[in-house]
């Protein structure tokens, strides 16, 4: 299990870097941060004396060494905008996005789960239809229209929330129900399909067979078999708790780690935006980490299949 | 406990006491808070004059900075007027004396002398002396540097980079006493007055610059003489400023003044009619009709001093025939662009040049006919053989860019020309001439202030934008250049400026002009307040009441 958690990290470490390297060089070579950042109307000393304080006139592969050796001596770097540590601008946003993904990923579970498992139990029936129905509008109406359509009608139309901003809780709701809407209509797709894949099973007929009340066949032997497909899209999602409102942001004006994201690359902000990477990175990697651990716990013969294949 | 009883006991104590724990009467402050929804505060980062240079920074920095001479921004024509100077003279070719305004309190609390207005222009501000430009050079290393402006008083270079393009013939400004200063040049600058005025020559107070930690510290919260001052700002956020209630001018008559940053145009619109916001601006031409279908809302707003231009490299391709250059200036329907995308809202102007100008103004100029017949016997005389001509456009910088660049491609087309239409991401992309197929992209030109100087010279003689790419250049202009903005003679001046706009506008076209600039602002309906032409929001007294409300 330890070399199977190992490798799982050099891989994870490995996914890092190829991020951050690819960042770095598809950063460099779409833009020049001293135009960029000055704006056109600058002079050409202007220019050059940017490009010679943040090292970008040495050549590439310098400014790459150079960077990954500060990383290794914990320094990402400083903000070019604004000449603040980059991981000090970075985590000053963590805490407002999390505010938003966190309740919108509670949302999810709750009802994303509940509908899922509800449609399947009612399979072929009307409120089957509805539920799917709902949930194919969930989740392909974009993000954006999403939002600005409950915006339209919950605070232009009806006054009763705010359409954007951060200034208290009221803030957070529409955000929070524009991501859970779609991330729901996700997981309840998934799970009503595991759950009918799970409920024409062999087992579940024993189960009903030896006597088993209906209800403690769902969730005592359906449940948990049916919990290996819907844990890989949580996976997903726990991972995009730091990156997923990145369009949900700038709609409602949430000051998150997304509309940083979105404001660093256009300025060519390097090492905010490069900061922002390896906090994605790792927490991709933790969030799958966390659910292949998960796998294990849920499903043992996954376990002990890991187990033999470490030996 | 022994005094406190013995102090009780005293003759009138109990009086004393009583009154102590009376309520104080309430200090009446019914002013309200105003919130304005923005697409962005600042660009850089800084709420710094000479590190900011975009257009949204002016429309901020009224608030909180303020120049020796200012104009009268609600009025079409932007007539100067006093500010912190009550008045100027021109002592020589040389030499123009100010004597500042008695009575100027800053945001931290001290008087405006002149040794403030010294600084303002010292060196010292610019991290022009030679231990500042030492310690710039010593913050090279990548990433891990203590960036210049971080730590000590040491500005980005680029500030006195800019200074010295914003002021290239001041020598120095010195004090003569408390209240007077003169400004020096090295050589007679026709422009002086206009540039005093200018944007990024607002006045900053030397002591309140010296207490702060750093350069970004006082960029961050910056001490001018406005009517707001900063209390907090993070800068793709909120710029929340409050009343200076000491400022010159009259009491402020907004409590709190709020900018907040709201990137989506839709949700601009919303939060303006939800009633969260008091005012929102850069609202598209196609949102106003949405905006003024709600009681209670109107669009305000209209031409600014800046013009789109569409900018050609003379250096590439059939882009070195100026034969093939005039026929694209004859081939873009300016007035359908200004009705079909603006609503009639602007207008086609009469070259690179604004009414303000006053005497240096040419009557008569006028962009290029619309006449796509000229321009394909022009393409037929240059031999025009269907080579592609690079089209480079940012999408939607400008509003409207992306519809108006569309239409004008489509038009080029319709006359011959092979477009090749691209769209680049940013400004370093536009600009970029490695592949050497560089022919026409989009620009727009302000003018600071109300002289060709800051317009045409700026932007395209020898050290503007457009020379100074490579783009574009031409002798007989570069000669005028220097008349312009070195001779006293305004005649000559004007002269100068007239066979300027004759050569890049037709003979040897460097770029030509599209349409004014315009922008909307959406607001309350019962807030009194007007626009201005220089992109500044004013929220002074004397243009700010809503109805109703004393």
């Amino acid at each position: 299990m330890l070399l199977y958690t190992l490798s799982r990290l050099a891989r994870a470490l490995v996914t890092v870097v190829l991020i951050v390297t690819l960042a770095f060089i598809i950063l460099r070579m779409t833009g020049d941060p001293s135009i960029i950042i000055l704006g056109p109307d600058a002079p050409e000393q202007a220019y050059e004396a940017f490009r010679r304080n943040w090292g970008l006139d040495q050549p590439l592969i310098v400014q790459y060494f150079k960077y990954f050796g500060a990383i290794a001596e914990g320094d990402l770097g400083r903000s070019m905008r604004d000449g603040r540590p980059a991981l000090d601008v970075v985590m000053d946003r963590v805490p407002m996005t999390l505010a938003l993904t966190l309740p919108a990923l509670v949302f999810n579970l709750i009802l994303g789960l509940g509908a899922g498992v509800f449609a399947a139990l009612n399979r072929n029936t009307w409120i089957d239809r509805a539920i799917m129905t709902v949930s194919v509008v969930g989740f392909t109406v974009p993000s954006f229209v999403m939002g600005l359509v409950l915006a339209m009608v919950f605070a232009v139309q009806l006054k009763w929330l705010p359409s954007g901003g951060s200034g208290s809780w009221a803030h957070a709701i529409l955000p929070v129900i524009s991501m859970g809407m779609i991330g729901a209509a996700v997981i309840a797709r998934f799970t009503r399909s595991a759950m009918l894949e799970v409920l024409g099973q062999p087992y579940i007929r024993t189960a009903s067979a030896k006597g088993l009340s209906w209800g403690a066949v769902v969730l005592r032997h359906a449940l948990p078999n049916a919990a290996i497909p819907v844990l890989t899209i949580i996976g997903f999602m726990v991972g995009s708790l730091v990156a997923g409102a990145v369009v949900i942001e700038s709609i409602f004006s949430w000051p998150g780690l997304g509309r940083l994201l979105v404001g660093a690359v256009a300025n060519r902000d390097l090492a905010v935006v490069q900061t922002i990477l390896i906090l994605i990175g790792f927490t991709m990697v933790f969030a799958n980490l966390m659910v292949d651990l998960a796998y294990g716990w849920v499903d043992p013969r996954l376990r002990i299949r890991t187990l033999s294949t470490a030996k | 406990m022994t005094l406190l009883k013995t102090l009780t006991k005293a003759p009138g104590a109990a009086i004393f006491i009583a009154a102590l724990s009376l309520p104080l009467p309430a200090l009446a402050d019914d002013r309200p808070e105003i919130t304005v929804a923005v697409q962005d505060i600042v660009t850089s980062g800084a709420l710094d004059v000479m590190r900011e240079r975009s257009n949204v920074g002016a429309r901020v920095f009224f608030s909180i900075f303020e120049s020796l001479i200012d104009f009268e921004r609600q009025e079409l024509d932007l007539p100067q007027k006093p500010m912190l100077a009550t008045e100027w003279r021109q002592v020589d070719d040389l030499t123009v004396e100010l004597t500042l305004r008695e009575g100027v309190v800053f945001h931290n609390g001290d008087t405006l002398d002149a040794d403030d207005v010294v600084f303002t222009f010292s060196p010292e501000r610019f991290g022009m002396l030679p231990e500042q430009m030492a310690a710039q050079e010593d913050g090279k290393q990548l990433f891990t540097s203590n960036v210049s402006g971080v730590q000590g008083k040491v500005p980005p270079p680029e500030v006195a980079a800019i200074y010295k393009r914003s002021w290239p013939l001041l020598e120095r400004v010195e004090k003569v006493d408390d209240m007077t200063v003169r400004f020096v040049t090295t050589q007679p600058d026709p422009t002086l007055i206009g540039r005093i005025s200018r944007y990024g020559s607002e006045i900053y107070s030397q002591q309140g610059y010296a207490a702060a930690e750093s350069w970004l510290a006082h960029a961050q919260k910056p001490i001018g003489t406005g009517p707001y001052k900063v209390v907090r700002f993070e800068d793709d956020t909120i710029l929340e400023l409050e009343a200076h209630d000491e400022y010159w001018g009259g009491t402020p008559p907004i409590k709190k003044l709020t900018f907040l940053v709201v990137p989506e145009v839709a949700s601009r619109v919303n939060g303006l009619l939800s009633g969260e916001y008091d005012f929102i601006t850069d609202v598209p031409p196609d949102q106003i009709d949405l905006i003024e279908r709600e009681a209670g809302f109107h669009v305000v707003g209209g031409p600014i001093t800046n013009h789109r231009l569409m900018v050609f490299d003379k250096n590439n391709g059939a882009m070195q025939d100026p034969l093939v250059r005039r026929a694209i200036t004859h081939a873009i329907p300016r007035e359908a662009i200004v009705d079909a995308l603006w609503g009639g809202r602007t207008r086609v102007p009469a070259g690179l040049q604004w009414e303000y100008y006053g005497d240096m103004f040419i009557d008569g100029w006028e962009v290029p006919e619309y006449n796509p017949e000229l321009a394909k016997d022009l393409l037929a005389e240059a031999g025009y053989d269907g080579e592609p001509i690079q089209m480079r456009v940012l999408n939607n910088y400008y509003t409207n860019q992306v519809s108006t660049a569309q239409i004008s491609a489509e038009s080029l087309r319709q006359i011959g020309l092979n477009i090749d239409f691209q769209m680049k991401e940013n400004w370093q992309q536009i600009t970029d001439p490695s592949d050497g197929k560089r022919a026409i992209r989009d620009w727009s030109n302000s003018a600071p202030f109300p002289d060709p100087v800051a317009s045409i010279v700026n932007q395209h003689c020898q050290n503007g934008g457009q020379q100074q790419t490579g783009e574009w250049t031409n002798e007989e202009f570069n000669e005028n250049c220097l008349i312009l903005e070195r001779s006293m003679d305004q005649d000559a001046r004007k002269a100068a400026f007239a066979r300027m706009l004759e050569i890049i506008e037709r003979e040897d076209p460097g770029y030509t002009v599209l349409h004014q600039n315009a922008i909307f602002y959406g607001k309350r309906q019962d807030i009194e307040w007007e626009w201005s032409g220089l992109q500044s929001m004013d929220f002074r007294t004397e243009n700010f009441r809503i109805k109703g409300m004393q």
